[in-house]
């Protein structure tokens, strides 16, 4: 509440819907390229290219929307932390985007990298859209419940 | 038949008041909304930095822009989908919502630019990458898209920080006979309390 009560990010009605815009423009970009990763991985796109080349050129752009993201957020959480903090869907969602980080950056790198047999890489593409979807709609669902 | 009344019909379906009444099903389509932004629209933004030359420079352009193309069409129709069911079943907010109509302005905006640029620019990709350059009026639709394509985030995510007082609306009369007087109240009167939403 104290932190509420003085943050900056209050006293102007323009901020947070700004920091909105480029959270929503910063997972477009993170998840984005990564579903380019995956739609490759599952050979429904760029297919002319190996999956390590798209991988290795996406993986700064998905570092650019992860940042966004992950200097957005934080911002709006403090503009009413006891909120997001009690909020089940925003509980959900902080869960299912560790899980989503530490996916992409384990088992979907090494799976980028190996040639793997193609069941394996569909799968990882799979697992890594769902997890993605699902820190979206967590973050819808904490302005609902 | 008046777009309001046109609107007002829409959502008084069946079906549209189902999605409207349910305390889940609307926020569901909403977030498959921006799923679908999230999967889809990433690579609207790689195909436009590939065409600045910022994005993916190593591969040719032809591969980026005819690889993406059918996911991008896949993208826009659950986007677009999704966009139908949100707005039909609260078409009378829609109608008085300033941010909407900017939002289908820009839409339109998106329209023209394709109708201008495909046959200048994303049918000719095959012959950047003989010349091995990107031409100027590539880089300009490529800009373009990027403005126009965050305007459209900046409208959507601005149409839920509008509450249209739509009893006030009503209680002048139902479907007013100046709907620009109309209009023009509800912007006045138009601030969200609650701007999380």
């Amino acid at each position: 509440m104290f932190l509420a009560a003085v943050n900056p990010l209050n006293s102007s009605e323009l901020i947070f819907p700004t920091l909105e815009v480029i959270h929503i423009v910063g997972f477009a970009v993170l998840v984005g390229t990564i579903a380019i990763v995956d739609f490759r991985l599952l050979n429904l796109g760029m297919r002319r290219q190996a999956v390590a080349e798209v991988a290795s050129d996406l993986a700064p752009w998905t570092l650019v929307g992860l940042a966004m993201v992950l200097l957005s957020g934080p911002l709006m959480f403090s503009s009413d932390p006891d909120m997001y903090y009690l909020n089940r869907s925003f509980q959900v969602k902080m869960v299912l985007l560790l899980l989503a980080i530490i996916f992409q950056y384990t088992i979907h790198r090494k799976a980028t990298k190996s040639e793997g047999p193609p069941l394996r890489h569909k799968l990882v593409a799979c697992i890594s859209m769902a997890l993605w979807v699902g820190v979206v709609f967590g973050g819808i669902f904490i302005a609902f419940i | 038949m008046s777009l309001l009344s046109f609107a007002q019909w829409v959502q008084s379906t069946d079906f549209f008041t189902a999605i409207r009444s349910s305390w889940n099903i609307y926020p569901i389509i909403m977030a498959t909304h921006l799923a679908g932004i999230a999967l889809f629209g990433g690579m609207i933004l790689a195909v436009d930095l590939r065409l600045l030359g910022i994005a993916m420079p190593k591969r040719p352009v032809a591969d980026v822009v005819g690889q993406l193309r059918g996911l991008k069409h896949l993208g826009l129709t659950i986007v677009v989908t999704c966009g139908v069911l949100m707005l039909g079943s609260k078409a009378e907010e829609y109608y008085y919502n300033a941010f909407f109509r900017a939002k289908m302005a820009i839409l339109a905006l998106i329209v023209i630019h394709a109708l201008v640029f495909r046959p200048s620019v994303y049918s000719r990709v095959a012959e950047f990458d003989q010349a091995a350059r990107i031409p100027g009026r590539a880089k300009l639709a490529a800009a373009l898209s990027l403005v126009l394509w965050i305007s459209m985030v900046i409208a959507g995510r601005g149409i839920g920080y509008i509450e249209p007082p739509l009893d006030k609306i009503h209680a002048q009369g139902g479907a007013p006979s100046a709907a620009s007087d109309v209009v023009a109240g509800a912007l006045a009167a138009q601030v969200a309390p609650d701007f999380k939403r």
